[in-house]
């Protein structure tokens, strides 16, 4: 496998870029950035635009990116880029981020994991970039986003920007937003620690038929009413919406709950567990996080001896235990 | 612009007609219009900024009227962002409780005052709800009005928020003067130049570019703009003093019942206000052109086309995904060994009828590509089959289905759909209409 040079393709042909993320997270902030970033060079060609769901805050959203030396005529999506962004390791459970990227692509991820860890557990051949995106706006932005810092990691992958030009582009984009003066010092200071903070290898851990793009298999059956396959209310588990890094839990040790029932009637998703109780008629026991949980706190602001929780939550990853 | 400002003089009579010129002095409104650009710039920008870009740069639009609705709605937001962060700036926005009352009052502002212009953006549902006065608008003379529509699929069930031009394409009959515009540039370019037709003396029509929502309302790329001074001085050669509406008067009011015999008379001088679009359009797309150095608006681009010869087949389309078209037409055409070229439509109503025929008279099979649900055939395809219908040999029409709901036209899609095409250069002629998605008919 020979890793792809983004200024090669960008220089040849058309740099493709696409970015999968959750609505609310920055990631078409990161792209325009991006898009923006590659038009201070006047040689270059660009289109930049995202892709949103009907849903709410927290489904998955896309970005798409196109640079290039010559004229971009081309307008459908991006479906083989030869670069992708995953800002947020949430929405990679409802897509394939990797799908269409062609062996040697570049892989940039907001994470906290090595570009080795990531390799291994996604199955990706080509070079991977990562930095903890989160972390450095928790630190900077007294907020856990990461597209300050994953747009500094995309700009490194593609190489040949200078460090000023990044971070003057992203405080622009900002202004052109009427962003305050001391946020933008913030970000100013999230953007420096970026810069130094991109970690970057080259791994060959795709297997045969990872990643490739499945054939398109029709709309299947048209019975009335736009009740087709692609109708994802039965499917889509939209507890994925909710932040990443936490998890709703239920607790009741001490068998507090007194059947108010308060829970049960302000889920908006109808996922609280619960069974008959001979003395206090309902019995809470519990909730189903893992379908349609979106952490919206219903439960946890209603329940009155607090027995629903927001705990730290973090997918364990069998690569991750035997890297180093 | 403060009511100060204009100078009103009274007159006892309004007669139809008139151009009242001077009745209302445009100096003071001229003088406070504050430059976006003196020199000229290279921004980035996604369509709807283009859209809104250029709307500020115009000294003859004081006031903007909108609603918020999704994919337009960024149209207004940038307009006020700078409306309010400009010290001293006399423009004004007018948010309206909903769309039929921004059409309203864009019938209002733009009766009262001929020779300044009126936009506002809209989309989907928000046209749907302007219809009934939009149609009284597209009869009224007001070529001052322009409604800049950012394609979304019409109102109706299911609601999908992306670039189906569906409801432009449904309101073909409102007597506007619609015109399709893709990429940025053209995006900006377009709003600069077709008050320049809707207000010429021979057309005095309102006017509705637009562009695909998402597609194009929110792809950014590099735009430049010109400079304010340039742009007034370009429009101002254009636009000149406008003669008040018959409509003024009594029993001809707007709104008012008519006889059929006033009402047919009526019908017959909008019609042919309409047909002058075909003759000054390209008048100020050379104008724009030879002022700016870049192509003005005209009926259609082309793709492919040979000096002189014919094609094997020409691709009949129109919005962004035209450029996917052309990206692999060569590629295609040499695969193939046939001549493959292309008419991106720009000029939707009045449709160029002529020009189109003379284009695809040199094709033996013409492909034509809608991106909107229609109840039989096609938009296109029924306005390209009609402009065919005179030919001795008429080139066989294939009529396709893509893209709807803003859905992606993939490589592969443009692939399936001149493969169906080409079936028909050899003689196999595909059913009525077929959809395409993913490089499969469905």
């Amino acid at each position: 496998m020979k890793p792809l040079d983004p200024r090669t393709i960008l220089r040849d042909s058309v740099l493709e870029i696409r970015g999968d993320g959750k609505a609310g997270g920055g990631l078409v902030l990161a792209f325009q950035s991006l898009a923006s970033l590659a038009l201070t060079d006047p040689t270059l060609h660009v289109q930049e635009w995202p892709f949103f769901s009907s849903a709410r805050r927290g489904a998955n959203i896309r970005s798409f990116v196109r640079i290039s030396a010559r004229p971009i005529r081309i307008a459908c999506e991006v479906t083989r880029p030869s670069m992708v962004l995953l800002m947020d390791e949430g929405a990679a459970n409802s897509v394939d981020f990797a799908q269409g990227v062609p062996a040697g692509g570049t892989f940039v991820f907001n994470s906290r994991h090595t570009p080795e860890q990531i390799a291994q557990h996604f199955h990706l051949s080509g070079r991977v970039f990562t930095i903890a995106g989160d972390d450095i706006g928790t630190r900077h932005l007294k907020a856990s986003i990461g597209n300050v810092s994953a747009y500094v990691a995309m700009a490194q992958a593609i190489g040949g920007f200078e460090a000023k030009a990044v971070i003057d582009t992203f405080l622009a984009t900002l202004k052109k937003r009427r962003i305050p003066e001391l946020i933008l010092q913030r970000n100013r200071e999230a953007l420096e620690a970026s810069l130094a903070e991109v970690r970057t290898g080259t791994f060959e851990c795709a297997r045969p038929g990872d990643h490739e793009m499945p054939p398109f298999a029709g709309y299947g059956d048209l019975p009335v009413g736009a009740q087709t396959a692609l109708r994802l209310s039965q499917s889509n588990k939209t507890a994925f919406y909710a932040r990443s890094g936490v998890r709703l839990t239920f607790a009741d040790p001490d068998g507090k709950c007194n059947g108010c029932s308060h829970c049960i009637t302000n889920c908006p998703e109808g996922i609280i567990l619960w069974e008959p109780d001979e003395k206090i008629g309902v019995r809470v026991t519990g909730a189903q996080v893992s379908t349609y949980c979106k952490l919206c706190n219903e439960c946890i602001s209603v329940c009155p001896f607090d027995l629903f929780t927001e705990k730290p939550f973090e997918e364990k990853w069998a690569e991750a235990e035997v890297s180093s | 612009m403060s009511t100060s400002e204009v100078t009103a003089h009274p007159r006892t009579t309004t007669p139809s007609g008139d151009k009242y010129e001077g009745v209302i002095d445009l100096e003071p409104v001229k003088r406070a219009h504050q430059p976006l650009y003196t020199e000229r710039a290279d921004v980035t920008a996604d369509g709807n900024a283009a859209a809104a870009l250029a709307v500020l740069q115009m000294w003859r639009c004081v006031v903007y009227a909108g609603f918020p609705i999704t994919p337009s709605t960024k149209w207004i937001e940038m307009i006020s962002a700078h409306v309010a962060a400009q010290a001293g700036c006399k423009k004004r926005v007018k948010l309206m409780e909903a769309e039929h009352a921004v059409a309203d009052y864009l019938a209002a502002s733009a009766a009262s005052c001929r020779d300044l212009v009126f936009p506002t953006a809209t989309s989907s549902v928000g046209l749907d709800h302007m219809y009934e006065t939009v149609k009284s608008l597209g009869a009224s003379g007001l070529g001052n009005v322009m409604i800049i529509n950012v394609y979304r699929a019409s109102a109706n069930y299911p609601l999908c928020i992306e670039g189906d031009p569906s409801d432009t394409l449904g309101q073909r009959d409102s007597g506007f003067i619609q015109i399709s515009c893709r990429g940025k540039q053209q995006i900006y370019d377009t709003v600069l130049q077709i008050p320049c037709v809707g207000m010429h003396h021979d057309v005095l029509t309102p006017t509705m570019p637009g562009f695909y929502g998402i597609k194009d309302s929110h792809r950014n790329a590099r735009l430049v703009c010109e400079p304010d001074a340039a742009i007034h001085a370009f429009q101002d050669r254009w636009i000149k003093p406008c003669p008040l509406p018959g409509l003024i008067n009594g029993d001809t009011a707007m709104g008012n019942c008519v006889t059929s015999r006033f009402f047919q008379g009526f019908k017959v001088g909008q019609k042919r206000r309409f047909e002058k679009v075909l003759d000054v359009l390209p008048q100020v797309g050379a104008d724009f052109e030879r002022t700016f150095g870049r192509p003005g608006i005209s009926y259609f681009e082309t793709a492919g086309w040979p000096e002189t010869g014919n094609v094997d087949l020409a691709v009949v389309g129109m919005g962004p995904d035209f450029g996917t078209f052309e990206e692999i037409r060569e590629g295609y055409a040499k695969t193939h060994g046939i001549k493959v070229a292309g008419l991106c439509i720009r000029l939707l109503s009045p449709f160029p009828r002529e020009a189109v025929r003379e284009k695809l008279r040199r094709a033996r099979v013409v492909l034509v590509v809608n991106q909107a649900h229609h109840q039989g055939r096609g938009h296109l395809t029924l306005d390209v089959a009609d402009a065919l219908i005179n030919l001795p040999s008429p080139p066989a029409v294939v009529s396709t289905f893509c893209g709807m709901g803003g859905a992606d036209v993939s490589e592969s899609t443009w692939e399936a759909m001149l493969d169906n095409g080409r079936r028909a250069l050899a003689g196999d002629m595909p059913p009525p209409y077929q959809i395409f998605h993913e490089g499969a008919a469905l």
